[in-house]
């Protein structure tokens, strides 16, 4: 596939619900690994004791730890699709045909 | 799927990937390999939620536990420093996935992936609710009454209650299952744990109910990337075109011949058990997951026919050009050679694994301090983790420099199965022995009770410059 219509000018070509997908589910899957690899090398007890949160659990540090990594992927995710829709737009609409 | 079909699919693709999904209604098949996958999902579904009650020794035989940051496999526990060897059992995954898919094609995804597993069950229940594809479909189209709703609500709820049940085993895999159901059934789950099994609840109900299909044509990387696996001799399913063209239908039991058409009766049967909706007779299509449904309908239709059976069946592009078919091929050796030195690496690591993690931190407040004796003095703190499952005891010695002594105990160490343990340890050596200010040391730690655990950690000792 050469060219995603995302790209194209008509930005509206992706379903909605298909554009929250796209930028969730990737980031979904690298913020899995993220956790993964954080939390073999931090405890998060530890980091709790350390950021002033002393009552942390474990459970509960690997869910706010996945959610804010799922937080920082999804903002990335959704920066890339948000820079590949073109910038210049054109000066007379009549101009620019359909796609 | 194979290169020439996909460009010449990149524009239907293109066009399909982003229209709006309708319902797919698949009809029920019997056959040779709907058995096979039934026997592969209830294997399947069966460990999935049976593995976590099974006990080994006095815990958990699968347990994940997060909370207490250790992983038990049967006999076997892994700590977070143990990371590397589950690492390695990751990519042997990935590679017998790799090799199974360039033989086998997408085997994967038609008999194991558990996209393909739950959305299987949640159709099963789906068709004892609701009835068949065309009961399905007949009521989505007809009036919406009590009996519609009667009828959404039971499935809906049947859904439910199966999700809950997925998403609890789920967390049952990180949190001890039996706690976890003492205080499922007391009512008095953590808020992580319960938050945890609504939302893999809520994701298995999603997927399985609605989604479905969407999951491998738009999310699965590796629906996408598969097709790299792929050569001319990966097993997919395809149809005979040569054998089944011009289709037609005909009256049972006319040859082909006779009416001068294909084996192809075009009866459509093939599209309407079709999980993924597409026609088989159009070619390789990359929403195709293999679930051979297609196969065993066809079968069906020619048995009727009294025609020879694999219109549709699983064969090679190769042997479909009437070339011979090669299991044997470079890409697979290298697969298999991958496949032998990671696995030997892992068996090798996991035999002469020492349960017995050392670290040593030199005192950083100060570098050293001299005493009363003229001795100097180098303080340490050593932390001990048991890895072993049973509870050792061990000693301690310390070489490097001539004379050194030991502060501290040496000796009858105890320390439980999984415990860890901070020991504060003084080391005092006479300044005449040493020859510069900072000086390696080795720590040797033994247990008494089997010997075979040890563990050399060395360390700096810092004194004066050599006077």
């Amino acid at each position: 596939m050469s060219t995603l219509p995302a790209t194209q000018s008509d930005k509206n070509q992706l379903p909605v619900v298909q554009q929250i997908i796209s930028v969730m589910w990737p980031s979904f899957l690298t913020a899995s690994l993220a956790t993964i690899i954080f939390f073999t090398v931090f405890d998060p007890t530890e980091l709790g004791i350390i950021g002033g949160f002393p009552e942390l659990t474990r459970m509960g540090g690997y869910t706010i730890g996945f959610f804010c990594f799922w937080l920082l992927t999804s903002i990335s995710c959704a920066l890339t699709c948000y820079f590949r829709r073109p910038t210049n737009k054109p000066i007379n609409p009549n101009n620019s045909k359909p796609s | 799927m194979s290169e020439p079909a996909a460009s010449q699919n990149n524009q239907s693709i293109e066009t399909e990937l982003y229209k709006k999904r309708e319902k797919i209604y698949a009809r029920e098949v019997h056959g040779i390999f709907a058995a096979l996958r039934l026997l592969a999902m209830a294997a399947l579904l069966g460990i999935y939620y049976g593995l976590p009650w099974i006990r080994w020794d006095d815990h958990q035989a699968i347990l994940f536990d997060l909370p207490a940051r250790k992983f038990h496999i049967f006999g076997l526990t892994f700590w977070p420093q143990d990371f590397f060897y589950l690492s390695m059992l990751l990519i042997i995954a990935a590679i017998a996935l790799f090799m199974f898919t360039a033989l086998a094609g997408r085997l994967w995804c038609g008999y194991a992936c558990p996209q393909t597993v739950w959305t299987e069950i949640y159709m099963w229940i789906e068709r004892k609710i609701e009835g068949g594809a065309k009961a399905q479909k007949k009521r989505d189209q007809g009036p919406r009454n009590a009996a519609y709703f009667g009828v959404k609500i039971a499935k809906h709820a049947a859904w439910l209650l199966f999700s809950l049940w997925t998403g609890f085993t789920f967390v049952g895999y990180f949190s001890p299952i039996q706690d976890l159901w003492t205080s499922f059934m007391t009512w008095t789950l953590g808020p992580w744990e319960t938050f945890w099994i609504f939302f893999y609840g809520f994701a298995t109900y999603g997927n399985a109910g609605f989604m479905r299909e969407q999951v491998c044509i738009y999310m699965c990387p590796y629906a996408r990337f598969q097709s790299a696996m792929f050569d001319h001799d990966t097993l997919v399913i395809s149809y005979d075109e040569k054998r089944g063209n011009p289709r037609g239908s005909r009256r049972r039991g006319t040859p082909s011949a006779d009416v001068g058409l294909g084996d192809c009766i075009d009866c459509g049967l093939c599209v309407q058990v079709c999980p993924v909706g597409i026609d088989i007779r159009d070619g390789l299509q990359y929403q195709c997951i293999g679930c051979a449904a297609c196969v065993d309908v066809c079968d069906d239709v020619m048995d009727k026919m009294g025609y020879p059976r694999g219109l549709v069946k699983y064969t090679t592009e190769n042997s479909l050009q009437g070339k011979r078919t090669k299991i044997v091929r470079p890409r697979i050796l290298v697969y298999i050679a991958i496949l032998t030195f990671v696995s030997s690496a892992l068996v090798y690591g996991l035999l002469t694994r020492i349960p017995l993690e050392v670290d040593i931190i030199r005192d950083r407040n100060v570098l050293y301090t001299e005493t009363d004796e003229g001795m100097v003095q180098n303080v340490y703190n050593l932390k001990l983790i048991n890895m072993a499952s049973e509870a050792q005891r061990y000693k301690l010695s310390v070489s490097g420099l001539e004379g050194l002594q030991v502060l501290g105990k040496t000796q009858d160490i105890e320390l439980e199965s999984g415990a860890v343990k901070d020991l504060p340890l003084r080391v005092q050596i006479d300044p005449i022995v040493l020859k510069s200010p900072s000086s390696k040391i080795m720590f040797h730690i033994e247990s008494q009770t089997s010997p075979e655990i040890s563990a050399d950690e060395s360390a700096r000792f810092l004194g004066p410059a050599s006077r």
